[in-house]
């Protein structure tokens, strides 16, 4: 049977959620403009620290205020015994993603508590997927991550856990840009 | 000396302090007065001048005193559904307490040890019926795993005006006094054009040896069904402002009526049961049996109405209400769906020991396709059977647990020249039978509605192909600290006979049956078997019941589980309250008939060698 082992890499999936990304491509959404929601930065050049605790289903903040151009560099943890998302995207771009997370928990990729390790190349429709959005990170129960992000100020941007029901349940906050 | 004393009083006081600050005192009186609800004045039962009665309030580590008075010329009580306290606060008359006699006044005194959405009613005749009911609403100590901007109870409830004892006094003397939708000389000639005249009469033979008829839903129709005490003209109203999150907080506080609920243009997150978070599901549509309670959390993000709809499953009516983001709005209300009519799967095998096929002729084309849960056959005598010459047509390609059919005869079958059709290969559960080829068996229950027997006709779809919540999407928000195996199992028959309004466990009525007992401590499967063709809401007092779908330490508490027609649900009971509990099935008539048990949990005894 399948084994679930703790993350050992931030893995998001790109072939999935097809993402609008700043400068990257732009799967199967080509009616609308891709909004501009910024970059991964480098660690080294940010110029702010956030530490935000990761709790089941919440997060330790509602609201972020960033300046446009600002690189934040966060360091999460997940607090919980479920495991959470923290993706930076836009309210579209999080109902998307969300009908994704759901077909990989439907098809028993993922648990409530962990990304399962299986070989799904095979599997019909789940072909090519890879686990490498930058915009998001996937925290087990217990770790601990960081993620880099260079705000662009130009969208909408909300910080969600697209997990299947804790968006609903109100894990997602507010960015607010200057 | 004398100061130490001073300074010990002064420490019991102080230590009694915080006590003091988080106890709460409410008082509940019961009486009668005339309401008139559909148009029509009822006399009814109510509490503090209300039905349903207030809203009560707590808040997690409160110490509580409820003072109950009763006014009516009879006895009374209040039972507090799912709360966990000490067993002579639990208001059973006959097993925690006595009642409350006419005129008196019960202190109830318990500490609030949970938080979430409960209710309450009366234990006493058919009072809750009449109205003695109310919702408990207790806020959590720690901040809740979801977060809502305003929250409302939507208590459901079947009203009817007819008082209880008038409606039971019906049943008893004729079981379908309520069934409106009987099938008629007419849908008979119906069913012979559409299946052939074999079919269609074995289909009536079948039926009427079970003392049912397709259209027993419900026992009881003929209700009002109510929003938060409106009926579904009076229009229920919940405020919002656009992109608010909203948590409902459904209780189904009828005596006897299910609902499927829905609020058409909205999805729906469940993120409690019965008074425990469970992780976020989203659906589309849910069903609520009797005295189940679902929180949901719903987020309207445009000014318009949404209409709350919980259709009743015996679709003779609904309960509905508005979401909407200013008084007097009203969106569109959904046309009842069609009659669900159960079918041969919501028909339990094992109490058909003894059938007689002996006049049947032509069974060519016979379908048992559906058939699950064929316990015990072994009174079947097939030995007359005529004309079973040809059975190749016969499929038992979807039968599932076949458990104990060593005593079928079927030696005396005449013709059986040629069965080399049938078809055995999809047959789930045929413990024993080695040398079967198993290849094709059903794997596991998942995704796929499990709640119900395969092919049942009571398996819920939701009005717009979407999502409907199945028992195994409740997953605990925390996994249970204490999970292993089980020590012991119970098994629990669910029985009974419609014509004769006979409700039981195990063949017992409560009146004849010995409690059963459990020892603290230990951990109990309790496996209900159904084996009638109504959903019976199992309720246990004072202990959680861990629902196994499947979900190991992620199983949900549950203080009530609906067990569909033959099926068999298992869960879990962590015994971890002293004293003498109810256990029953809380369809109000099911439970006066008969289908209740005493539970009591003694003391383990400590092993010699360990004193």
């Amino acid at each position: 049977m399948f084994s679930i082992k703790p993350l050992v890499a931030a893995f998001c999936l790109s072939a999935l959620a097809p993402l609008a990304i700043a400068g990257g491509t732009h799967g199967g959404h080509s009616d609308e403009a891709a909004p501009n929601i910024g970059k991964p930065g480098v660690a080294a050049q940010a110029t702010r620290t956030v530490t935000m605790a990761l709790y089941d289903n919440y997060y330790e903040v509602d609201t972020l205020e960033v300046k446009a151009g600002e690189t934040v560099r966060f360091q999460l943890k997940n607090e919980g015994v479920l495991l959470h998302e923290f993706n930076i995207g836009t309210a579209a771009m999080h109902k998307n993603h969300q009908s994704e997370m759901l077909k990989m928990m439907e098809h028993g990729m993922m648990t409530p508590t962990g990304m399962v390790e299986m070989d799904h190349s095979g599997m019909e429709g789940m072909e090519g997927m890879k686990h490498d959005d930058p915009n998001s990170i996937l925290l087990a129960p217990g770790e601990s991550k960081e993620i880099t992000w260079t705000f662009s100020g130009d969208a909408e941007l909300e910080f969600a856990c697209n997990m299947p029901g804790h968006y609903q349940a109100g894990m997602v906050g507010e960015v607010s840009s200057h | 000396m004398r100061l130490r004393m001073m300074k010990g009083l002064i420490l019991a006081i102080a230590s009694m302090a915080p006590l003091g600050a988080m106890a709460g005192t409410y008082d509940l009186v019961i009486d009668e007065q005339i309401v008139n609800i559909t148009g029509k004045d009822k006399k009814a039962m109510t509490i503090n001048g209300q039905l349903p009665g207030p809203t009560l309030r707590f808040k997690e580590g409160e110490d509580v005193t409820i003072n109950v008075t009763n006014r009516l010329d009879v006895d009374s009580s209040i039972h507090w559904h799912g709360l966990l306290l000490p067993y002579q606060m639990d208001g059973v008359p006959g097993i925690s307490f006595d009642g409350i006699k006419p005129g008196e006044t019960f202190s109830y005194q318990f500490p609030i040890k949970q938080s979430g959405t409960y209710w309450y009613h009366s234990h006493s005749g058919f009072q809750e019926q009449e109205g003695v009911f109310g919702s408990i609403v207790i806020e959590a100590e720690k901040r809740e795993p979801f977060k809502v901007d305003r929250e409302y109870v939507v208590m459901l409830s079947d009203w009817s005006d007819e008082t209880g004892d008038q409606i039971f006094a019906n049943l008893k003397a004729q079981s379908d006094y309520y069934n409106y939708s009987q099938q008629t000389v007419g849908d008979f000639f119906d069913d012979v054009k559409a299946n052939g005249w074999s079919a269609a009469l074995k289909d009536r033979l079948s039926w009427g040896s079970m003392r049912m008829m397709p259209t027993d839903i419900a026992d009881v129709s003929g209700y009002t069904f109510l929003m938060n005490g409106k009926a579904p003209e009076t229009n229920w109203t919940a405020l919002f402002e656009k992109g608010e999150r909203i948590r409902l907080r459904f209780i189904n506080g009828s005596a006897m009526s299910y609902f499927d609920v829905r609020i058409p243009g909205l999805e729906m997150t469940v993120v409690q049961s019965d008074g425990n978070n469970v992780q976020p599901v989203t659906v589309d549509e849910f069903r609520i049996a009797v005295a189940e309670t679902y929180d949901v959390i719903v987020r309207p993000r445009e000014d318009k109405a949404f209409t709350i709809f919980a259709e009743s499953v015996s679709r003779t009516g609904y309960a509905r209400g508005t979401l909407a983001p200013r008084e007097g709005m009203a969106a569109e209300v959904p046309e009842l769906r069609d009659s669900l009519l159960l079918t041969m799967s919501d028909m339990s095998m094992a109490s058909m020991g003894g059938m007689d096929h002996s006049s049947m002729a032509g069974m060519e084309g016979m379908d048992h396709s559906k058939m699950a849960g064929m316990a015990d056959m072994k009174g079947m005598d097939h030995s007359k059977m005529a004309g079973m010459a040809d059975m190749k047509g016969m499929d038992h390609s979807k039968m599932a647990g076949m458990a104990d059919m060593k005593g079928m005869d079927h030696s005396k079958m005449a013709g059986m020249a040629d069965m080399k059709g049938m078809d055995h290969s999809k047959m789930a559960g045929m413990a024993g039978m080695e040398a079967m080829d198993h290849s094709k068996m059903m794997m596991g229950s998942s995704s796929a509605n499990s709640d119900y027997a395969p092919g049942s006709g009571l398996t819920p779809e939701a009005a717009n192909g979407g999502k409907f919540l199945v028992y195994a999407d409740l997953k605990a928000q925390t996994p249970f600290a204490d999970y292993r195996e089980p020590d012991r199992e119970i098994e629990l028959r669910l029985t009974g006979n419609m014509e004769r309004y006979f409700w039981s466990i195990n063949g017992i009525k409560y009146s004849d049956a010995e409690p059963v007992r459990l020892k603290m401590g230990e951990r109990v499967r309790i496996k209900f078997v159904n084996d009638t063709m109504m959903m019976h809401p199992m309720h246990l007092h004072g202990m959680w019941m861990q629902l196994d779908k499947g979900n190991g330490r992620f199983s949900p508490l549950k203080h009530t589980v609906n067990v569909a027609p033959n099926t068999t649900l298992t869960v879990d009971v962590p015994v971890d309250a002293l004293g003498e509990w109810a256990f029953h099935c809380h369809l109000m008539y099911h439970m006066a008939a008969g289908m209740f048990r005493k539970v009591i949990v003694e003391e383990a005894v400590v092993p010699a060698a360990a004193q």
